[in-house]
């Protein structure tokens, strides 16, 4: 073997190591940002912090006192919008156990 | 009678150190080494269910054992905001009973926000708890386990307690 084959092969060996210091895979928790579009409506996205949209996962607003206000999906481009309920209401992304994300009335401005 | 070009500077230098860099790219990963292993151990379990241990909660009638997976500040997940990871050990004598843990940042509004679902063996478990904008270090962690029956049973943990570095980091954020 040459200097330069043992070179690069010293090379190899190096890249071939740095997997094993890599950090360790992490979740893509869900998210749902909801703000104020105008004076009445609220438009909420939803998705995953690797990016992944939510077309169609369901969307639901409910009351304080836990009756549903409104039940609906996002839509193709993972956004929906709505007018804003009277009263104490939250407004939870349900995408199965453990994948919710809740937003509270008084956090869309 | 030929002249030979005499190397140009770059392969003069290449030439006359080579090797002495192929031995560092060689000895480089070796001082990693102690680090893989360590990490190696921690991932698998051999060195505790995580970095800190909080210890034994109460939850009805089941118990587990809580840590913190790594004793540092929540991790930015972009979007989505910042995450916590814990890990959790269920009692030896509920791992039949316990179908799902959960945890989260104050307390859930019902079934459907319980916060992050555990996911592992039930000896050793974790999940990446959610840490929303309003959160203060005065705060409170709701652990909720559900059994195979559907019963439902929670405990608190303050976040102080669950992870100091947490309530930190919160408390400089506020500040």
């Amino acid at each position: 073997m040459n200097a330069r084959s043992r070179c690069v092969a010293a090379l190899l060996v190096a890249l071939g190591a740095v997997p094993l210091f890599a950090g360790s895979a992490s979740a893509h928790p869900p998210f749902c940002i909801c703000k104020m579009a105008d004076a009445t409506t609220v438009r909420c996205e939803g998705g995953f912090a690797d990016g992944t949209g939510v077309p169609g996962v369901r969307l639901d607003v409910i009351r304080y006192d836990e009756t549903v206000a409104l039940e609906t999906k996002f839509g193709a481009d993972s956004t929906v919008s709505f007018k804003r309920p009277q009263g104490e209401f939250y407004v939870l992304f349900d995408a199965g156990p453990g994948q919710s994300f809740d937003v509270d009335y008084k956090d869309i401005q | 009678m030929t002249t030979l070009a005499s190397p140009s500077r770059g392969t003069s230098l290449w030439q006359r150190w080579r090797f002495h860099l192929s031995a560092l790219v060689m000895i480089v990963p070796i001082a990693f080494t102690p680090a893989f292993f360590h990490e190696n151990a921690f991932f698998d379990g051999r060195k505790g269910l995580g970095e800190r241990e909080i210890g034994e909660i109460a939850v009805g009638p089941w118990s587990v054992r809580l840590a913190e997976f790594k004793v540092v500040e929540p991790d930015a997940e972009g979007r989505a905001g910042y995450a916590k990871e814990f890990a959790l050990a269920l009692c030896p004598a509920c791992v039949d009973q316990v179908k799902a843990a959960y945890l989260r940042v104050g307390k859930p509004r019902n079934i459907r926000t319980m916060g992050a679902l555990f996911s592992g063996t039930p000896y050793r478990q974790t999940a990446e708890m959610r840490i929303p904008d309003r959160t203060t270090a005065d705060d409170v962690l709701w652990l909720t386990l559900e059994g195979w029956d559907g019963a439902l049973h929670q405990a608190t943990i303050p976040i102080r307690t669950a992870s100091p570095v947490t309530a930190a980091w919160l408390a400089r954020r506020r500040s």
